[in-house]
């Protein structure tokens, strides 16, 4: 980096405040927007109708935990390939946990939760402790955890679920309020919930602005501001009112949400968050800081593990079923979502709302793609070059900072 | 800190050193590739535990066994590479491993960003450092900038020590020249400063006194006087090993 005198800086920053530094945000809902409206189009509407849009979210549930997850692993310079068929083994255990030990719904669940953080600690361990590369302590994990799914569904097969709370989960729809007179056949708890949602999010983000008074130089212009208000105001309600058409909100949709909410709050307002990213900036400058390194991954990787046991509860219910190949590859895609959000390689960078949105890019991608009939092998080549653009818009914004 | 050991396998990087701090005073430290100054301040600043020897802080004696057991003492390090997380910002890094919590859940602490950004803020303003705002990531900072930073974050919890291990090596002239001013600034508000160099003429600006170390051993402790080309004569004959105060047998 060449040097200046801090003299030159506001001019240095008024150059680099042409291009906005948070290109790759906005890019990404364009991105999602662009994809949307050519699918809409190609398919005659069948993308954006509501079965297809439900369909897109339930889809996505089961790789969007995994992806928030596996942010935070990538921030820390980690890599996750277990997540898989660790969700797999899980959502398999689930599965036994009701029809052979006959547990009830309520037992099962925390039980996977569970065991999910204590895989997670054990990659941990391995990383942490026994400082083996994550790529290889994971690689090791993903070969186990495929063994243990097919040992666990070995006797018999795929397991059918009958536990329909369980199943809810991946198809069920939160119950509507009693039915108003106005807007009948539209799902009104869930037009509230979206125009809640607005509200809250105008409102933080106007709050957010006005907090910045005294740092004018941090606002981004009035009129990119607005912009992005109207653009995720629009897609939510957007959403909103196409989900709110057909049977509402669905339970994974619900708890993507919360997920969503509870991972951007640790990471933005909490100490841990705050040392996560650090760690991931500069682990030795951290460590002199008096973080503990240690701590953070093991942190990081229970909360994987945590993710990847909803991750396989989502799925098994979704399919109402465990399957011997459940899990196949979710680690490729919750890490090409990943980096798809903007998350970087090199560390330090990435945020969780990034990767949700670059994992509906994903699964919009197959979803659209499958509906227009595209031959699954041009498939992968357009998945390909979505995800290499993405990284390479990526390096190319960064570096001109 | 009296009578300092520290080897490394069968290198003896320590020999023995003592070194004085007084209150209000900057100590230059200067000494030849492996003479044994930055194993001092590793020693000094908590990084290494010490064979042999002792560190007293005023008169109490203390020890450290990581680098936040020495700056819960009050003892600071800015180190060469200034260890700050460039993917956060300022006022992040000013309080790193140290955030001001808000309300506490458990294990979860809400920090209070308001507070630490006007904290940091006010500190930057203190020391008269020009940062547009506490909110800038530090990638986009200057390498002037970004000593500074670390500077400021040293002084940021009241510190007794602040020792800064080649606080100019990476910097431009007008940065360096701004370094120096804020280690001047720091002296005027009562800090004591051990400012390790190889630029003989940055410590000649700004120390009071002058310590150099070779081969583990300390050879001079002397108060920085006269014109700097004798100055530079003087510290470089005991660089090479022409002079030792402390020889035994004494060759002075």
């Amino acid at each position: 980096m060449t040097e200046t005198t801090s003299g030159e800086l506001p001019v240095v920053r008024s150059t680099s405040r042409l291009i906005p530094g948070n290109i790759r945000e906005y890019g990404m809902y364009i991105a999602l927007f662009a994809i949307m409206a050519v699918f809409a189009f190609t398919t005659d509407g069948i993308f954006i109708s509501s079965r297809n849009i439900v369909n897109l979210i339930n889809q996505t549930g089961y790789i969007a935990v995994l992806a928030v997850g596996m942010t935070l692993v990538i921030v820390i310079r980690h890599i996750d390939l277990s997540v898989g068929y660790l969700s797999g083994f899980l959502g398999a255990i689930a599965a036994i946990s009701m029809t052979s030990w006959n547990y009830p719904v309520y037992a099962a669940i925390p039980l996977v939760l569970g065991l999910g953080v204590l895989a997670g600690l054990l990659t941990g361990f391995l990383v942490a402790e026994m400082k083996i590369p994550a790529f290889v302590a994971t690689l090791a994990g993903w070969l186990g955890y495929r063994g243990a799914l097919q040992l666990s569904t070995r006797a018999t097969g795929t397991i059918i679920i009958p536990d329909e709370t369980f199943n809810a989960i991946g198809n069920g729809f939160v119950p509507d309020i009693s039915h108003a007179s106005f807007l009948p056949d539209m799902h009104l708890l869930t037009l509230i919930l979206g125009l809640v949602g607005i509200g809250i999010f105008v409102l933080t983000e106007a709050l957010g602005r006005r907090a910045l008074r005294d740092y004018p130089s941090e606002r981004s212009p009035l009129a990119r501001w607005i912009l992005k208000l109207v653009l995720i105001s629009t897609l939510v309600a957007a959403v909103t009112w196409i989900l709110a058409g057909y049977q509402g909100l669905s339970w994974t949709a619900v708890v993507v949400l919360i997920v969503m909410l509870v991972y951007q709050f640790i990471t933005s307002r909490t100490v841990l968050g705050r040392h996560i990213y650090a760690v991931g900036g500069n682990p030795e400058a951290a460590e002199l800081s008096g973080i503990s390194v240690k701590r953070i991954t093991y942190a990081v990787f229970g909360s994987m593990g945590l993710l990847s046991a909803l991750s396989g509860i989502l799925f098994a219910a979704r399919l109402r079923s465990a399957t011997t190949t459940a899990g196949q590859l979710f680690e490729l895609d919750a890490i090409a979502a990943a980096f798809v959000g903007g998350v970087s390689a090199a560390g330090g960078v990435g945020k969780v709302a990034g990767s949700l949105i670059g994992a509906f890019v994903m699964t919009s991608l197959s979803s659209g793609m499958n509906l227009m009939g595209l031959d699954i092998s041009y498939q992968y080549i357009v998945r390909a070059s979505v995800l290499a653009l993405a990284v390479i818009f990526d390096v190319a914004t960064r570096n001109r900072e | 800190m009296r009578h300092i050991k520290k080897s490394f396998g069968a290198v003896q990087a320590l020999r023995g050193v003592d070194l004085v701090l007084h209150k209000n005073e900057v100590l230059g430290l200067v000494g030849d590739n492996a003479a044994g100054k930055s194993t001092l301040m590793k020693v000094l600043s908590g990084a290494y535990v010490p064979d042999e020897g002792s560190i007293m802080i005023e008169g109490e004696p203390a020890a450290f066994s990581s680098p936040m057991d020495a700056r819960r003492q009050g003892i600071e390090m800015v180190y060469q590479d200034y260890a700050l997380a460039n993917n956060l910002d300022v006022a992040s890094n000013v309080f790193l491993g140290r955030e001001a919590v808000r309300t506490a859940i458990g294990p979860i602490s809400i920090m209070d960003k308001r507070f630490m950004e006007q904290e940091s803020k006010a500190l930057l303003n203190r020391l008269k450092i020009d940062i547009a705002s506490v909110r800038l990531k530090v990638e986009r900072l200057s390498g002037g900038q970004r000593q500074a930073v670390a500077i400021a974050r040293a002084t940021a919890f009241d510190a007794k020590v602040i020792i800064m291990d080649e606080p100019t090596a990476a910097l431009s002239v007008a940065a360096i020249a701004k370094v120096l001013d804020l280690v001047s600034k720091l002296k005027d508000q009562g800090a004591s400063i051990i400012i390790i160099s190889h630029r003989l003429e940055d410590i000649y600006q700004v120390s009071d006194r002058l310590i150099v170390l070779r081969q583990g051993r300390k050879v001079t402790d002397t108060v920085v006087e006269g014109d700097i080309h004798q100055f530079r004569e003087r510290v470089v004959a005991y660089m090479v090993g022409a002079r030792n105060d402390f020889a035994e047998g004494g060759i002075s």
